[in-house]
């Protein structure tokens, strides 16, 4: 096989395969390139590999998988000059069009014409070569691993979320959901002083990684209205008159539920967790309590400068999420064992140089 | 050099060649830089303060002329050119222009303060050439399509519009709130105009020239002051809390009132403008004049005052101050005293300079 630009391809639904493809051009100035060392694998990469669309976004030719990577840079425009040749760097993977209303606003995660790496048609960095602006790599201290590097993208998506709440130190918060993302949340409510966190599943282990790790309290869910949960946990969990912030990172509507009931009144409700598009919701509560009920997605203007400063710092450590590492030739391995729910983070190294 | 023939066309300009040397020059016509940019034919230009600075004292704070640029910032024009990824104007369409195009790539800009950035290629701050030139070439964003019924005039005045707007914005001023401004040249009465269409309760004018307070009553201030002179020996500050006593007392402001927009840059004014704000209240500086000014800084500290600077515009400020052109909320054409041809340019700034009191905005015509 040749080694110019290995890359792992979703093909179609259900078929990923290895294909050689050309190293790719800087299209601009300010453009780099890296060579990737590590990447982690995403829910929506291995919901394209089983069903081949997320909403409206449909794969309709092959397509590289990946965002969640991190690595060296090998080549860079005449024009950069906030990285170099050699520097270990997080990879930022949506590129936005800097000229619209929503990226001049500052909210460049909603721009219309965004180009996220894996989301069709834009290929994803699973390869061993992949290009960004400058200013969408962020350079890792030498304390910072590179496998630390590719958490980065994860943890974003958990500081854009707690920014969305509006965490003050002292809140109490419950998160709804102990994946990768739910467990970030945890991580970055603690860092930014919340006083009590409580992390809901339904899988006791993760529970148990959840209280090892950010949570200071943790609930199982249970076979009940969601209402009666909401009250177990405030109960249970000291929560008063009921949460100051509630984040679902599940998607699940009886969580989405229990979020909305579980907050005191004039709370604040993220919904950061992607699973049925419509579902009942208790309007009714929303309204009579005066909640604050916002969507985040992805990340904007300082969330991953915040996330390396805040691993950097120590404040937040993502090392222990890192389950698993196989090689770029066992990628489906991994892909398969996230599909099998095993391990927190599993990450896949960057191709091997040819020997 | 080349040989001009009727057919070939070039690009006029007037350009500011050393600390009060203007010329006008013949350029020639710009290109597109990229597949992003269009090519305006400019129509009308007012003139701000800034520009006569510039010309006067060849520097604003760290902007020093070093080299020659071609003067004004305040434009509309029509599109006669657009690269091939332009997709809001097309050939034909009249725009207002927004003179201030940034990096786009620094934190400044993702964040949603573009006019923070340090790369700004803004018209008319050195090194960049303005506007006061036949044909103009900016990013297509930063043109703003004005409807059939908004003459040139009108397009141009637009960016002292969307100044007011962004200081408004700052501000977070909100329906049914008190404001008192500062200053009623162009940018105070604007802001006068911006407050009153965005629901405030009360807008009040101050200035110490009755005429202007006299248009100002009549533009978009419920009320106009015009300050006592401070008494021979009476100690500045002192006199600024005495101009604020008497401005709560004679407008019923109460404690005072929720917002201060400053637009003066005078020192007085900047002092008054902290004594009169209520507590808690928020105080915008706009304004520039003497950079450094004795500031009553415990009355701020005390009276939890929120102080906030404001330059320029961001996103919205454009839009927003045409569709307030647009709507007849403001009828910016009043501000208009003086007009001049292109080839009279020089005679336009040294009438701004001169500073008469019944000049207030004066605008250039584009080359033909």
């Amino acid at each position: 096989m040749g080694q110019e630009n290995l890359s792992f391809v979703l093909e179609k639904t259900g078929v990923v395969k290895f294909e050689d493809r050309p190293v790719p051009k800087l299209a601009s100035d300010y453009d780099v390139l890296v060579n990737v060392k590590f990447t982690g694998i995403c829910g929506s990469d291995v919901h394209y590999w089983q069903h081949g669309a997320i909403g409206s976004f449909i794969v309709k030719a092959p397509m590289v998988l990946g965002h969640e990577s991190s690595g060296i840079i090998t080549a860079v425009g005449d024009k950069v000059s906030t990285v170099k040749v050699g520097d270990r760097v997080a990879m930022e993977p949506g590129i936005p069009c800097r000229r619209c209303i929503r990226c001049k606003d500052g909210k460049y995660n909603l721009c219309v014409d965004m180009r996220f790496a894996a989301t069709p048609p834009i290929d994803g960095t699973l390869a061993k070569y992949y290009t960004l602006p400058e200013d969408f790599c962020y350079k890792l201290p030498e304390s910072v691993s590179l496998e630390e590097g590719a958490l980065m993208e994860p943890l974003a998506v958990g500081v854009h979320i707690t920014r969305q709440a509006n965490i003050q130190p002292g809140q109490s918060v419950v998160v709804f959901g102990s994946g990768p993302v739910g467990l970030l949340c945890c991580a970055v409510a603690k860092a930014y002083g919340a006083n009590k966190i409580v992390a809901v599943d339904i899988n006791k282990e993760r529970l148990d990684f959840a209280k090892s790790y950010a949570a200071t309290d943790i609930v199982v869910s249970q076979r009940e209205s969601a209402a009666d949960s909401a009250a177990r946990i405030i109960k249970d969990c000291d929560l008063g008159h009921g949460a100051d912030v509630a984040i679902d990172a599940s998607g699940a509507e009886p969580c989405i539920q229990a979020g909305i009931h579980v907050l005191r009144t004039g709370g604040t409700y993220v919904q950061a967790g992607m699973g049925k598009s419509d579902i009942t919701f208790p309007i009714g509560a929303m309204g009579a309590k005066e909640l604050n009920v916002k969507g985040s997605f992805r990340y904007s203007s300082g969330d991953y400068r915040t996330s390396v400063d805040l691993v950097t710092s120590g404040r937040v450590s993502v090392k222990e999420l890192i389950s698993n590492k196989v090689k770029f030739l066992d990628a489906e391995t991994a892909f398969n064992d996230v599909k099998a729910a095993k391990g927190i983070k599993v990450l896949i190294e960057g191709v091997e140089d040819s020997a | 050099m080349i040989m001009k023939t009727d057919e070939q066309d070039s690009n006029p300009s007037f350009v500011l060649r050393a600390i009060k040397d203007v010329a006008f020059e013949d350029r020639d016509v710009p290109k597109l830089r990229d597949e992003h940019d269009v090519r305006v034919h400019i129509a009308q230009t007012g003139i701000c303060g800034s520009d006569v600075h510039y010309w006067q004292r060849g520097r604003i704070g760290d902007f020093i002329l070093n080299s020659p640029i071609v003067l004004g910032h305040e434009s509309s024009g029509t599109v006669v050119e657009v690269g091939s990824a332009v997709k809001n104007v097309k050939v034909g369409q009249r725009v207002a222009v927004e003179p201030g195009v940034p990096c786009r790539f620094c934190d400044y800009c993702r964040s949603g303060q573009y006019n923070l950035c340090n790369d700004t290629i803004f018209a008319a701050t050195p090194p960049w050439d303005g506007t006061l030139s036949k044909y103009y070439v900016v990013a297509s964003d930063y043109t703003y399509p004005i409807p059939d019924h908004m003459n040139m005039e009108e397009g141009a005045l637009v960016e002292p519009v969307a100044v007011a707007v962004q200081i408004t914005k700052v501000a977070d001023l909100r329906a049914n709130q008190t404001v008192v401004v500062f200053g009623c040249g162009p940018i105070g009465v604007l802001c006068q105009a911006v407050a009153k269409a965005y629901g405030a309760s009360r807008v009040i004018g101050v200035d110490v020239v009755q005429s202007r307070l006299d248009f100002a009553s009549s533009f978009g201030a419920d009320d106009v002051f015009l300050p006592p002179k401070p008494e021979s020996g009476v100690d500045p500050i002192e006199h600024a809390e005495t101009v604020a006593a008497l401005l709560k007392e004679k407008f019923n402001l109460g404690e005072g009132p929720d917002i201060v927009l400053e637009c003066t840059g005078a020192e007085p004014c900047i002092q008054a403008g902290v004594f009169v704000t209520k507590k808690g209240g928020t105080y915008v500086q706009a304004g520039m004049g003497k950079e450094v000014v004795a500031f009553p800084i415990t009355t701020a500290c005390i009276r939890a005052l929120n102080i906030k600077g404001s330059i320029r515009y961001t996103t919205g400020c454009y839009p927003a101050a045409v569709d307030l052109v647009a709507s007849g909320k403001i009828d910016v054409k009043r501000l208009i005293t003086n007009r001049f041809k292109f080839e009279e340019a020089e005679q336009a700034f040294e009438l701004v300079k001169a500073g008469k009191q019944d000049v207030f905005k004066v605008v250039i015509e584009g080359v033909q």
